[in-house]
């Protein structure tokens, strides 16, 4: 492994393959018009569920553990919405458990580009437009009605937060995935499971209990991509909203561990020996 | 034919139950897995109204120690016909097996339901004993409300499983038409979830939610269960919920066979 840093043009190179790859997916995915529709129509409904209960809740009382509907939404629109973008953009790792499993991971590996960039741009989960959009529309509503002075930084910041998010959700679901090249049976749940562990995010961490909130702050910090910016924006009365200004870091972090344990893994893969 | 030399066959649907049955068990960690993803919903929603019973006695008619029993088992029942049951069926239609399904002398439907039942009877001996032990070791679940009501509740439950399984049989149907299955089951366990009481009891929704979730057939799968196990209705109220479920699933029964029916003369099978 060369430890210099990527220069310049390789970089330039790299995103413009990535751009072209990508574009490919998308077109593959808009090609069965009707699938797409259900795709997207499923991923609402998925999201809208949780809304359901929300709004069931919020009708019997005002508010929970001092947080109202509405700083609930802007928590739910700060995970969906990065969620969302990821599925878009960086969602080929859910193919790589099958790809190791079958061997055609050999095929990835002897391509002159990096084997990281094609397992990206696998696929394009489309329906990350349904929850995009739904992420925007609740953070949107949840931020205007939830009294929030509105300061020069705010816009920046969210547009910050929103994306560094991504990036950490695309890096995880790169960790979650790469259990494959330890444990290569041809499905598992628990890349599913720790996935959906995001969904903690969605409501105030006040709530649960020690050991779920040690868990989505440090083994997958999913709370730095919602929960400590919202205590931010809210501009709460405790220390922890600091965190909040984090989360890059975190993602900086979670991106380094990454492409190392992406070394590890694929110094271990052998192929299936044809 | 004697029958005193042949070993007696088992019955046809008896053996299809046992076949998705060895199945279920030979993937003993899914199986594990797709328990525990239930479950990170269970925690989100007992402690969101842990919270929210904070400095309350009762929340739209229900006290807290009916809301934690209430929220457990929903899931648990909820996750009776689980994913896998889906994929099976919408699987044997893209791949093309239906052919085989369709030349045996079976009502498919009816060997659809058997194969269900199979893996629900692994999933859901293991997801109650999990259920169980959470529930008396952590949670403090409420034992049924009386003996009559676990009685009632277990009607109801099976009642409910022949429900649900009908419905994502029916959707699964739509697999003649589109290729986006994982697309069809998001949708169709998003409306479940809600339309059943499983995220939220049907008593607590908005009024205009609460009208359809309470004419539509969902309510059948967790909400009629746990209601009569809670005791919320009893007497006359529980037979006429007992009734409406039972109605219900017959007429899915029904239902199903002629949309089965349409499917099969409407759509050419996928490579054959």
């Amino acid at each position: 492994m060369s430890t210099a840093l990527p220069s310049l043009t390789s970089i330039r190179k790299n995103l413009r393959l990535y751009a072209k790859l990508q574009l490919v997916q998308i077109r593959a995915a808009i090609e069965y018009c009707g699938d797409f529709w259900i795709g997207i129509l499923g991923a609402m409904l998925q999201q809208g569920a949780g809304l359901v209960f929300v709004t069931a809740l919020f009708s019997q009382i005002p508010e929970v553990a001092g947080w109202t509907v509405w700083n609930i939404a802007i928590l739910y629109g700060l995970t969906m919405l990065p969620k969302g973008l990821t599925e878009l953009f960086c969602d080929g790792s859910w193919t790589l458990r099958g790809k190791v499993n079958s061997g055609e991971f050999d095929r990835v590996l002897v391509r002159p580009i990096s084997p990281a960039l094609q397992s990206a741009t696998a696929i394009v989960s489309i329906h990350g437009l349904g929850q995009s959009i739904l992420g925007i529309v609740v953070l949107w509503l949840g931020m205007a009605r939830s009294d929030i002075q509105l300061h020069w930084w705010t816009v920046p910041y969210l547009v910050l937060i929103v994306l560094t998010s991504a990036s950490m959700i695309g890096a995880l679901n790169f960790v979650i995935n790469m259990t494959g090249f330890w444990e290569p049976s041809a499905q598992s749940a628990l890349p599913t499971m720790l996935a959906l562990v995001i969904d903690f995010a969605k409501f105030p961490l006040d709530i649960y209990n020690a050991a779920i909130r040690t868990f989505v702050t440090i083994i997958l910090p999913y709370a730095f991509i919602s929960y400590f910016p919202a205590l931010l924006l809210l501009d709460r009365d405790t220390a922890w909203k600091w965190l909040g200004l984090a989360t890059p870091l975190v993602t900086l972090v979670v991106i380094l561990f990454t492409s190392w344990l992406w070394n590890k893994g694929l110094r271990r893969y052998q192929g299936v020996g044809h | 034919m004697d029958d005193t030399i042949r070993l007696r066959p088992i019955p046809k649907y008896v053996s299809i139950i046992q076949t998705a049955f060895q199945q279920a068990i030979a993937y003993r960690v899914t199986t594990l897995f797709n328990i525990a993803l239930t479950f990170i919903w269970v925690f989100i929603l007992y402690y969101l109204w842990m919270a929210a019973f904070s400095g309350r006695d009762i929340i739209g008619g229900f006290t807290w120690d009916q809301m934690r029993t209430y929220v457990v088992l929903a899931y648990a029942i909820n996750a009776l016909v689980g994913w896998r049951v889906g994929s099976q069926m919408m699987g044997t239609i893209r791949t093309g097996e239906i052919l085989r399904d369709l030349v045996r002398p079976l009502n498919y439907c009816g060997s659809q339901l058997s194969m269900a039942a199979g893996f629900s009877i692994v999933e859901g001996i293991i997801s109650l004993i999990i259920t169980i032990a959470i529930g008396l070791v952590v949670l403090d679940l409420q034992p049924p409300d009386s003996a009559g009501a676990a009685a009632l509740f277990t009607v109801s439950l099976l009642i409910g499983f022949v429900t649900k399984a009908l419905i994502v049989f029916t959707v699964s149907l739509l697999t003649f038409w589109t290729l986006n299955g994982v697309g069809l089951m998001w949708a169709q366990q998003a409306i479940i979830a809600v339309l059943s009481g499983t995220l939220v009891p049907i008593a607590l929704m908005p009024e205009w939610l609460r009208i359809l979730a309470e004419v539509l057939p969902m309510r059948g799968i967790v909400s009629t269960p746990l209601m009569l196990y809670l005791g919320k209705a009893s007497g006359l109220d529980a037979l006429g919920l007992l009734a409406l479920q039972a109605a219900w699933a017959t007429g899915l029964w029904f239902f199903a066979n002629w949309a089965r029916q349409r499917a099969f003369n409407a759509v050419e099978i996928q490579g054959g």
